[in-house]
Formats: structure tokens, C-alpha cells, sequence
């Protein structure tokens, strides 16, 4: 199925396409001011935690992980949006993909920021995450290379470099076109950014080289790197952490929550900066059958999961096991199972319930499972430890709470900001070639 | 020859009086919990007397098991600490570095015998406890972890003393506080390395058991209990 | 300096520059989108992959060699708990190469667009219409009524010459 791009007509994409760029409505000051408020209750939490101690928060003896984690895991499995979306689909030349790459990208880098403050923020001592990072220094001390989470922070900041460069790399020629916007600050800045881009062939085509080879590679990033955030719990004996199947489980869950994302994402930028023609129900029909696609690989790999547990039977699995389906956090579960799997079945599943009205409704209840998800590996099984002298249960406080609030509201700051500052559809990308017109 | 420290705890002789809790609280300079706090389960008992019920009253049995850090020679601990706060000394012990801890708890999680604790906050003694602080072992500050490091400056001050009057150290010179504090003398402390040692021969001993030893964890911790 | 609107007379314009002898080196193609010729047209080979794969590779190879390093050097006294891991070495080789591949990748198309290439600022750049693909000949002075006819011929509008120094 085509694209409605043929049919509009060359000017008018060019207008749409730029003209958020230029003042705000009311309703983005309003958005924007209430998400920065959010923002700010979550640094004011950060620093009475960071003076008074992490004791202000719910985590206690066993449960040494709660939400901070939760949200690194989770932040860090939305990126996987923009890899999936723009790489794979760049390599498969499927053509859909053109409106939707920058808005994906965008959300890869920012759910990068965001997700990477929380290894600094979940510390004991935060002031000292430097330590961590490999540099000399008169003490002779480096840091432990075994340890996961030295393979964290390598991924991790691999991953950042390698998504910033891919939102770069395309922007510039859209840039260049903005290079003759009416605020002298803003020309300056795209001028800047632009590099001086003329628009000559050269530049096009070391420009399509470039992005070929950073899809490759960005795809291999982006496998690793959920690999190894899921190796931070594989790697250690911990009942039902110590699971080989940790690795590819959330490499799946993290394109499965990036793709709710920017099904969401997508369909809030649609109504607000009007772009009906260019995100079209070709475009959410078809996200909703990868929506769809990944619903069911999550729940495979799920239910092996369990049944792997359940079948072995050993006691302190058991435990945890318990304690997720039939005890205390059996809520949870099932509202995870409902909001992964069943409510995608059925609302996606069912080709005339799928519009995109039930697709958005579809992706928010993804993500709060996904997030559930990532709660129920975390506080079950630190809850339930070998010793079960030492159990315990996780209770979180507002601290945590004014925390995770604050990076959703910040990722809304950080998008709203963007939209604002670049065109959310690659311009250069999506407008037809000229031939086109005859 | 290197020493290699382990300790033997005789199951059968334990009273679950928990002098030992006691000692090691006041030997550490362990921090004190308000009632809230250990509600939340934020207390720290570098060693812990473990209770276990058998059977329905009257015929009620109880188990004492002291639990303390067992001082892995696998420890699952070490590998994982990002800034080697954590690691193995040549004499055996798994040691706790403060200064070098960051707070990122991966070490508590990784621990089966959950021995690890943290310093929720800055460490408060109610009035006069704070007199009775011991000068050889450190505060600890907010945002680090800790655990039971077998009285290390007792060791210290042990072989220091043995290296400063020329004399070899001798079986059951230094123990740490739980050891010489027990009523029922069911623990022993001493050199593994040594075959004479008290706790060598106990834990050669048919009654000798390790706590999830199945789990490759070697630790150097023997309870002495009946085969069943 | 000619616009084109059609591709086909563009392509056309261009084989036959190229058959009066105008180097491909000597033309370039300004346009807002970017325009995908046939081969053989106006090719211009890339050693992007090459210095990708290189990058990689050095970026990979001195992390781990670095990591390596650090690990048996390390001075920390331990009763026999290792301090090299072959296997976090490896994720980290791993991480490291696809590292420097990306900055690789990124640096060589810096150099390769000609953006970070110090610029002769004689040369006049087309300010680009939408829609518009203009075609820059460079060119000396007994060559310019030959390039301008067949510009012409192939369909050019608003073609325009330059004087420059």
C-alpha cells in the first residue's frame, strides 16, 4: 500500500512538516510548565535522598533493588524503539517507515538519557559514580571489569553515542532547510548544527552510506545492550534471576515496550500538530501488527520462563514463584499477563477492532505491564532469598514515586522540546523525489 | 605459612541466648535501628541467631542457627562489585573495603546467606551508647555496606602482638567478640591452615556441615550438628 | 549552474558532460532530496565501510588491550579471587568495537560530505528551489559555450555562469 505522499501535493508537505517549528499554543506551555513542575518535585526528591541517606526510600533488607532499577530496565528497553523502527525497517526498504524514523529515533536517545541516570541515582553514594569508569588516577585503583555493571555502563554508553549519532546524521540536511527560519537564534543554532550542509550529491550520498552502516551497527548495539542490562540479574544466584533465558527475554521486552511507545507517541504527536495525512492508519495498522507480533514473543518466552520454574520445582524458585502468582504479588502478575498479552490479543488481534484509538489504548496498557513486568523480576525475588529467615517486602515511598513521576515527566519535556526544535517527520526523507511529480 | 581463618558454631551446644548478637553489636560499633526502622527491616545484625520450628505444641522443637558472613573463599560477593570494594584477602577472609563502596547493593543481592547490610542513614547511637564506641573499628557512613569481617582489627591487634614479642600465634589467641562471648562456648575461631587448630579438627569432624554448601560457595564457616 | 526538474533530462545532461569531457569530479548535483541515479551516471566511491570495519577493530583492540592491561597489572593483593575475567573482557571488546565503528562511521562521513573538508569559498554554492535539482559544472573558460549548449539542449532552465577567480 502506497503512501499518501503522491498525492500531496510538494509545498504543502514542506509547510506541515515545518510548521510546528515556529510559536507554541497554549496547551504546549501548559504541558510543557506541569511536566517541568513534576520534574523538579523529582530533583527536590533526589536531593533529600542524596542528604539524608536511602533510607528515605522503601528499599530494606533483602529488597535491596526496587524502582530505581525498575525504571533503568524499563527506560532502557523503550530505546529499543527507535533501533528496531528506523534500522530494521532501513534495511528491509520498507517504505512506511519515513514518517515515523525521527520520532523513533528521538525516543531512543531521550529514554537513553533518561534510563542512564538511574545507575547514578539508585546509588548509596551517588556523588562518587565516577568511580566506575576506568581512568588513572594517583591511586592506582580501577575499576572491577567482571562485575555487570562495568558492562553496563560500556553498553550503555556505546548505545548513547551510537543513537545520538543516528537522530544526528539524518537531521542535518533538515537543518540546512531551516537554516532561513525567522528567529536569528535559531538560525544560528541550525546553521551551526547543519555544518554547513549544501545539499550537493556527495553529502546525499556519503550520507546514505553512513546511515546503511548505522543501521547495522546500531541494530548489534542495541542487541547487546539489553543483553547485558539483563546479565545484571542473570549473573547472579539469585532464585529466578540465574536464568539463561534472561538475555534474548529482554531484548524482546524492550522492543515490545519501544514499540508501544512509539505507537503512543505517534498518536499524541498526530492529534497535536495535526499530521493526519502523514501518520496515516497504514502507518498504525501496520505498528500494530508488530505490537501484535511482540505480544505473542513476549508471552512465549514468559511462559517458558515459568513453566521451566514451576516444572523443576526447586525451593527457593518456588518461593519466588509463589509469591507472583498466588501471594502478595499476584495483583501484579495478573495485570501484567492481562495488560501484555490479553489486551493486545484481543484489541489487535481482531482486524476490525484494530483502529488506532484501540492501538493507543493498547501501547498505554503495554507499557504499564511492561513496567510491571520489570517490577515483578526485581522485587519478588529480592523479597524471597535463600535464607527465608531474611524475606522481606518491599513498600516504596514518595521519594521513589516523585522520582519515576519526574522521568516521564521529563521525557515529555525533552519531546515537546524537540518537536518544537526540529521537524518530527524527516523532511528530507519523506517529501517525494521530484521525478515523482510528472 | 599464610594464615586462612574460618570458625566452627556447634549447633548442638547453641542456646539461641544471643550474647553473641550482643558482643558483636557492641565490638563493631553497629549502628542502632528506631522501632520504624526495623519495621522496615532495616536493622543490621552482623550476626543473626536464626530460629527454627519443628512441630506442633507441646511437642515443639526450636533450632538455633547463628548466621554471620561465611567468609566465602567462592564468594558470590566479589565478582560482582563494580569498584572491588569487596574482595579476598591472601588470609581468606572476604573483606569490606567503606571507603571504596558506592551504594550500588549489587553485593547484598548476590549474597544467598543475605549477611550484607546497609547504612540506610548515618549511624545514631542513643545517649550514652555513643561512649562505647570501640576506637579500632571504623563508623561507617550513610550509603555504604557492611557485614561481619570475623573481628579483623582483633586479628590485627593479634598478630601484631605475636610479631611485636616474637612468638608464633597460638590456637585461640584471637577471637572475635561472638566466639569469646558465648556462654555455651559452641564457637571456635582459628587457623585453618594450621592442622593442630581447634577448628581444623572440628571442622574435619564427622558432625561437620556447611550452610548451602551445595552451592559451590565454600565457606569457611563449619556448623557442628547430629547427623540425622 | 543549471536547474533541472526532470531527472531524465538530468541524467542525460550529465552523460553527455561527461562524453565532452567533463570530469565527474567536476560536477555536482544540489538538491533538497536526495537524488537516486542509475549506475554508472555520477558514482562516487565510498571507503566508508573499509574505515567502519578499521575503526571497529583499533576502537576494539585498544579497549581491550587497555582492559587487559589493567586487569593483570592490577595491584590489589587477593587470596587467589581472580581480577582478569575472560568472558567480561569479551563484552567489552565487543561493545568497544561496535564503539568505534560508530565514531568511525561518523567521522569518515564528515570527511567523505566534504562538511568538515575546508571549503573553497570562491566556489559559488545554488541556493536550492524545492523540487529543483541544480547542477554545478566546473569548468575552464574555452569549455564553458560547449557545456552551456549541451546544457541547454538537455533542458535546462535558468542556467547561469559564474565568473571565478
Amino acid at each position: 500500500m502506497a503512501t499518501s505522499a503522491p498525492e500531496l501535493p510538494y509545498a504543502k508537505i514542506r509547510e506541515d512538516l515545518f510548521r510546528p517549528l515556529s510559536g507554541g499554543s497554549a496547551r504546549y506551555w501548559i504541558t510543557i510548565c506541569a511536566a517541568l513542575s513534576i520534574v523538579i518535585l523529582g530533583l527536590v526528591a533526589w536531593s533529600i535522598q542524596v542528604r539524608d541517606g536511602m533510607g528515605v526510600t522503601g528499599l530494606n533488607r533483602p529488597v535491596f533493588w526496587g524502582f530505581y532499577i525498575v525504571d533503568f530496565v524499563f527506560w532502557i528497553g523503550i530505546s529499543h524503539a527507535g533501533t528496531l523502527i528506523s534500522a530494521i525497517l532501513r534495511l528491509t526498504d520498507a517504505a512506511w517507515r519515513k514518517p515515523v524514523t525521527r520520532a523513533a529515533e528521538a525516543i531512543t536517545v531521550f529514554c537513553l538519557m533518561i534510563g542512564g541516570m538511574f545507575p547514578i541515582i539508585h546509588l548509596g553514594r551517588s556523588w562518587l559514580f565516577y568511580w566506575l569508569i576506568p581512568y588513572p588516577n594517583p591511586r592506582l585503583l580501577w575499576p572491577n571489569f567482571r562485575s555487570p555493571l562495568l558492562w553496563d555502563l560500556v553498553a550503555i554508553l556505546t548505545y548513547v553515542t551510537g543513537s545520538v549519532i543516528y537522530l544526528y546524521l539524518p537531521l542535518i540536511p533538515d537543518m540546512a532547510q531551516l537554516g532561513e527560519h525567522n528567529v536569528p537564534w535559531r538560525r544560528r543554532l541550525y546553521r551551526i548544527l547543519s555544518l554547513g550542509w549544501t545539499g550537493s550529491d556527495r553529502e546525499w550520498h556519503a550520507l546514505e552510506r553512513a546511515m546503511k552502516l548505522m543501521a547495522c551497527i546500531i541494530l548489534a548495539i542495541a542487541v547487546s545492550v539489553h543483553t547485558v542490562v539483563s546479565w545484571d540479574f542473570a549473573m547472579s544466584i539469585a532464585p529466578m534471576w540465574h536464568s539463561t533465558i534472561f538475555g534474548p527475554y529482554f531484548v524482546v521486552g524492550a522492543i515490545f515496550s519501544g514499540i508501544a511507545a512509539l505507537l503512543l507517541v505517534m498518536g499524541t504527536l498526530r492529534r497535536a500538530l495535526g499530521l493526519e495525512l502523514y501518520l496515516t492508519k497504514h502507518h498504525f495498522n501496520n505498528l500494530s501488527k508488530l505490537l501484535l507480533l511482540m505480544s505473542l514473543l513476549w508471552f512465549y518466552f514468559t511462559f517458558a520462563e515459568y513453566q521451566t520454574v514451576w516444572y523443576g520445582n526447586e525451593p527457593s524458585e518456588m518461593a519466588v514463584f509463589a509469591s507472583k502468582i498466588r501471594g502478595p504479588y499476584a495483583p501484579f502478575f495478573w495485570t501484567m499477563v492481562f495488560c501484555n498479552f490479553v489486551v493486545p490479543f484481543i484489541l489487535l488481534g481482531i482486524k476490525k477492532l484494530r483502529t488506532i484509538t484501540t492501538a493507543m489504548i493498547a501501547s498505554v496498557c503495554v507499557l504499564i505491564g511492561m513496567w510491571l513486568e520489570r517490577y515483578l523480576i526485581v522485587a519478588p525475588t529480592l523479597g524471597n532469598p535463600r535464607m527465608t529467615s531474611a524475606a522481606g517486602v518491599y513498600v516504596p515511598t514518595w521519594i521513589e514515586f516523585a522520582i519515576t513521576a519526574a522521568t516521564f515527566s521529563g521525557m515529555i519535556v525533552l519531546y515537546l522540546l524537540f518537536s518544537k526544535l526540529f521537524p518530527i517527520i524527516a523532511v528530507w526523507e519523506f517529501k517525494p523525489h521530484p521525478v515523482e511529480e510528472e | 605459612m599464610e594464615h586462612r581463618w574460618g570458625m566452627s558454631i556447634d549447633l548442638d551446644r547453641c542456646t539461641g541466648c544471643e550474647a553473641c548478637v550482643v558482643a558483636c553489636h557492641a565490638e563493631n560499633n553497629l549502628p542502632v535501628s528506631s522501632p520504624e526502622q526495623a519495621e522496615k527491616g532495616r536493622t543490621a545484625h552482623w550476626i543473626r541467631v536464626d530460629r527454627y520450628y519443628e512441630g506442633e505444641f507441646p511437642d515443639v522443637k526450636v533450632k538455633y542457627r547463628p548466621v554471620l558472613c561465611q567468609q566465602c573463599d567462592n564468594a558470590p560477593c566479589e565478582p560482582v562489585c563494580p569498584t572491588y570494594a569487596t574482595y579476598h584477602n591472601p588470609e581468606g577472609l572476604n573483606v569490606q573495603v567503606y571507603n571504596r563502596c558506592v551504594g550500588t547493593f549489587y553485593c547484598a543481592n548476590n549474597c544467598p546467606y543475605t549477611v550484607r547490610f546497609f547504612n540506610w542513614f548515618a549511624p545514631e547511637w542513643p545517649e550514652p551508647l555513643q561512649l562505647q564506641h570501640n576506637p579500632d573499628v571504623a563508623i561507617r557512613p550513610a550509603g555504604v555496606m557492611e557485614k561481619c569481617t570475623f573481628c579483623v582489627q582483633r586479628i590485627h591487634r593479634g598478630k601484631r602482638d605475636a610479631a611485636e614479642e616474637n612468638r608464633p600465634l597460638s590456637d585461640g589467641e584471637i577471637q572475635p567478640a561472638c566466639v569469646q562471648s558465648c556462654p555455651a562456648e559452641a564457637m571456635a575461631f582459628g587457623d585453618l591452615n594450621d592442622p593442630e587448630s581447634k577448628v581444623s579438627k572440628l571442622a574435619g569432624s564427622g558432625r561437620s556441615t556447611l550452610l548451602m554448601g551445595e552451592l559451590g560457595t565454600k565457606p569457611k564457616v563449619f556448623y557442628l550438628e547430629r547427623a540425622k | 549552474m543549471a536547474d533541472f526538474r526532470e531527472q531524465s533530462k538530468l541524467e542525460a545532461a550529465i552523460l553527455a558532460l561527461k562524453a565532452a569531457g567533463i570530469d565527474a569530479d567536476d560536477m555536482d548535483v544540489f538538491s533538497e532530496e536526495p537524488v537516486e541515479f542509475r549506475r554508472g551516471i555520477l558514482d562516487r566511491p565510498s571507503r566508508m565501510s573499509l574505515v567502519a570495519v578499521l575503526g571497529a577493530i583499533t576502537t576494539g583492540g585498544l579497549a581491550t588491550a587497555g582492559v587487559f592491561a589493567a586487569q593483570h597489572n592490577y595491584r590489589l593483593i587477593t587470596g587467589g579471587m581472580p581480577v582478569f575475567s575472560f568472558w567480561g573482557t569479551g563484552v567489552i571488546t565487543y561493545e568497544t568495537t561496535m564503539l568505534g565503528s560508530v565514531l568511525a562511521t561518523f567521522g569518515w562521513f564528515l570527511w567523505e560530505s566534504g562538511l568538515l573538508r575546508k571549503r573553497d569559498h570562491n566556489i559559488p554554492v545554488p541556493t536550492v528551489l524545492p523540487g529543483v535539482m541544480c547542477l554545478r559544472v566546473r569548468c575552464s573558460d574555452p569549455h564553458v559555450t560547449r557545456v552551456r549548449q549541451i546544457l541547454d539542449s538537455a533542458g535546462a532552465t535558468d542556467t547561469v555562469r559564474k565568473e571565478v577567480a
